[in-house]
């Protein structure tokens, strides 16, 4: 039963870093198209954009990083809900005022919106939030390079 | 895991990871060549001028161009009467097609800004870059410019364009 458990709490691990170094990769070696993408959502003062932009991709890559090697994995994994509960509430709004942009989660947008912000990401961010929350309880023992004393 | 107390013993890593993202984003965008400032370059550096409201509709009735740096749909909802569409994220086609005309008036004013972005300002910095002397920038949104007396067209639905 706890290898089992074991093994499930290493697959959610796996699953969230792999989400959020997917999603951080191109946010942070092309920020000039990021920082466009979060202007899209018309939030933040102009002067902010840059500096939010810049921070959230590498906030991105580092909680994918530390899940991934399995240091400070908590509060990794409590980024890692916080941001998609954040993403989550702002795909909502994005749908309830019928934005038809690319959501500028994940590569592969751009003009054909390939990921258009909506409900549809925000269930998809709710799905992402399933691993993510289950790291945070139970973060596991397999294949990590620091412990939480869990 | 008491919920309570965990979180709170997880609020100085989590404090750390934000410290430490926040150091490496800057340290990025230092070092490498496609790092941001904090503005972007027409905003920081600009070589137009910012010219004032009632400045701009004074300009336009001696014979300035206008020109809208705004996306082509919401050009296409509503707009100055009069004004040329120029999007920021199209103007590498559009302007050598637009030159000779642009070339031809003596003042251009460009307006598009939002709360986020400021097309304006990269519009009319190309067109400084291209060597067109006397670009101005009219700061606000299209509704500030409509209660600042610039008058506006609404094409029906079908017609715009």
């Amino acid at each position: 039963m706890s290898a089992i458990l074991e093994l499930l709490s290493l697959l959610a691990r796996l699953i969230t870093a792999g989400v959020f170094l997917f999603a951080a990769y191109d946010k942070v070696w092309d920020p000039a198209n990021f920082a466009a993408s979060v202007a899209t959502y018309d939030m933040l003062p102009l002067w902010a954009v840059h500096a939010v932009s810049v921070s959230l991709a590498w906030l991105e890559m580092l909680v994918g990083t530390l899940l991934l090697l399995g240091l400070l994995t908590r509060a990794a994994a409590l980024w890692a809900c916080a941001l998609l509960v954040f993403f989550t509430g702002l795909m909502i709004y994005a749908g309830i005022t019928g934005a038809g942009f690319d959501c500028g989660c994940f590569p592969g947008g751009g003009e054909a919106a390939a990921h258009q912000a909506g409900f549809e990401t925000a269930i998809r961010d709710i799905i992402f939030l399933v691993p993510a929350t289950f790291t945070v309880l139970r973060p596991g023992r397999w294949l990590r390079l620091g412990g939480d004393r869990a | 895991m008491n919920p309570i107390p965990e979180l709170k013993r997880q609020l100085k890593p989590m404090a750390l990871i934000l410290a430490c993202a926040l150091g490496l984003g800057w340290l990025f965008n230092l070092v490498m060549p496609q790092g941001l400032g904090w503005l972007p370059p027409a905003v920081s550096h600009p070589l137009w001028q910012p010219i004032a409201r009632d400045q701009a509709l004074a300009q336009i009735k001696n014979g300035a161009m206008l020109i809208d740096a705004r996306p082509a749909g919401d050009y296409a909802q509503a707009r100055v009467r009069g004004a040329l569409k120029l999007p920021q994220d199209e103007i590498a086609k559009l302007y050598p097609l637009m030159q000779p005309l642009i070339a031809q008036a003596p003042t251009v004013v460009v307006y598009g800004q939002t709360t986020s972005r400021f097309p304006a300002a990269t519009v009319a910095q190309h067109l400084r870059a291209q060597g067109h002397a006397q670009v101005f920038v009219v700061e606000g949104c299209l509704e500030t410019l409509e209660q600042s007396g610039f008058p506006i067209q609404r094409p029906r639905r079908g017609a715009a364009s």
